[in-house]
């Protein structure tokens, strides 16, 4: 039998564990599936992982992550045992120092996990690519989201209120997880563009801020569909280390009629997104004093600082812009293989 | 009598490791001292320290002041600089200015 060794906690029933779980903060304002032993031990046999194993640390508020606390937060966030495979690696990514895990977590920018999982694990276990990628309805997305926040909030100690100091945060903070659409895609999907071959599944995570949609029902060609992603991209500020874009199935059918690679669309969203250095100042970008205020700054330092997405239901010409915490110059987006 | 049968569930929570950190000895005085003021990387930050400093000078007669800025809230005080304070200072103040 496998040994845990958290805190055993008694109830009359179900909802008294519900309510008591609220009372001591351990939620995130939702009801929670109570975490019994027996639930623990499938989630943990389904990922092949022991109670004892350690899936990260936090260093900052000094807590040390086992598999055994990520499998009680999965159970109660109503994940299913097939589901923790991705949710104990995204933990792992959470984990690595350069994503900054405490600081997103705590800072005033309010910050939520945006989860991108890619490969077979995505249709074995059914993560929306598509209708409502970014809304409810499907379990997998719900829950695997939902998770990571039950671990930021009662394995890393960053509840709201405390530690976790968001002005106003945004809801991708309960639950963000999504797939990208590969059929629909004429690209490689982020996994496989960050160097894991298709047949492998992946989860990438990001310090993501709330999305601005772009709407544009009216151009075809690709070039126009990405200049009026441009008042968004000026929105979000100057010199982005790493950002996100969504593109959805409507837009994504002119780029492909077009033969339009990823590459291109990074390229030329740079360039669309660029003004003069007087401009940003003008709108209240704060900029380092330079000697040359026509010289021209876009709001991605590089090209390659912006991820191309592809997701969302077919009909309906919506995309997004996703920009991260601290523009991405805090913060570093983790790419991971799910260990099963 | 039948005995109702309770529902066990498990704690959710990571307690923190124990800190190591040991709490530094407090001088008599800030009379001669090498005072140290670290500011996080937040304009307000800089203002708060120079305003603590102030008001400390009145009272006390420093030896010098080392001001330095850390220059990312986001961060831990990265090693050099820390060290630097460290070996010259007798006390440091640090402040979070948001």
């Amino acid at each position: 039998m496998t040994n845990l060794t958290s805190r055993i906690l008694e109830f009359d029933d179900a909802s008294q564990v519900i309510e008591d779980y609220f009372g001591r903060g351990w939620t995130d304002g939702l009801p929670i599936v109570p975490p019994t032993q027996d639930l623990v031990r499938e989630f943990l046999d389904a990922a092949h992982r022991s109670p004892s194993d350690v899936i990260g640390a936090e260093p900052t508020k000094g807590r040390v992550i086992t598999a055994e606390k990520v499998a009680v937060n999965a159970v109660m966030a109503g994940c299913r045992p097939e589901y923790f495979p991705v949710v104990a690696t995204a933990v792992e990514a959470m984990c690595e120092p350069e994503f900054n895990l405490h600081a997103i977590t705590a800072s005033t920018m309010g910050a939520a996990v945006l989860m991108v999982v890619g490969g077979p694990v995505v249709s074995e276990i059914g993560i929306n690519s598509g209708v409502s990628v970014f809304g409810p309805g499907h379990r997998a997305n719900a829950t695997i989201g939902r998770a990571i926040r039950l671990v930021i909030i009662n394995a890393t100690g960053s509840s709201s209120g405390e530690i976790d100091k968001a002005t106003l945060g945004h809801p991708g903070k309960y639950t963000w997880c999504m797939a990208e659409d590969t059929n629909v895609s004429p690209w490689e999907p982020l996994h496989v563009e960050r160097g894991l071959s298709e047949n492998e599944s992946a989860v990438t995570i990001f310090a993501a801020l709330s999305g601005i949609q772009v709407a544009n029902h009216e151009s075809e060609s690709p070039r126009d569909i990405l200049n009026s992603f441009r008042d968004g991209m000026f929105a979000i500020g100057a010199r982005h280390g790493e950002l996100n874009i969504v593109l959805c199935p409507e837009h994504i059918g002119h780029f492909r009629a077009a033969g339009w690679t990823k590459n291109q669309v990074k390229q030329t969203l740079f360039e669309l997104a660029q003004r003069t250095e007087a401009e940003w100042r003008a709108e209240g970008q704060v900029l380092p004093e330079s000697d040359d205020s026509s010289q021209m700054i876009s709001t991605a330092s590089k090209p390659e600082n912006i991820n191309v997405l592809v997701a969302g239901g077919a009909a309906g010409a919506f995309s997004s812009i996703i920009p991260l915490w601290t523009a991405g110059n805090g913060t570093r987006s983790v790419t991971k293989r799910i260990q099963f | 009598m039948t005995t109702a049968t309770r529902l066990a569930v498990l704690d959710p929570t990571v307690e923190p490791i124990p800190a190591h950190a040991v709490v530094a000895q407090r001088p008599d005085t800030l009379d001669g001292k090498v005072i140290g003021l670290l500011a996080n990387g937040k304009r307000n930050s800089v203002e708060l320290l120079e305003a603590i400093s102030d008001v400390l000078a009145d009272r006390y007669e420093f030896k010098a002041i080392m001001a330095r800025n850390k220059g990312n809230a986001s961060r831990p005080c990265p090693p050099p600089l820390a060290e630097e304070m460290a070996a010259e200072c007798d006390v440091i103040i640090t402040s979070s200015g948001d």
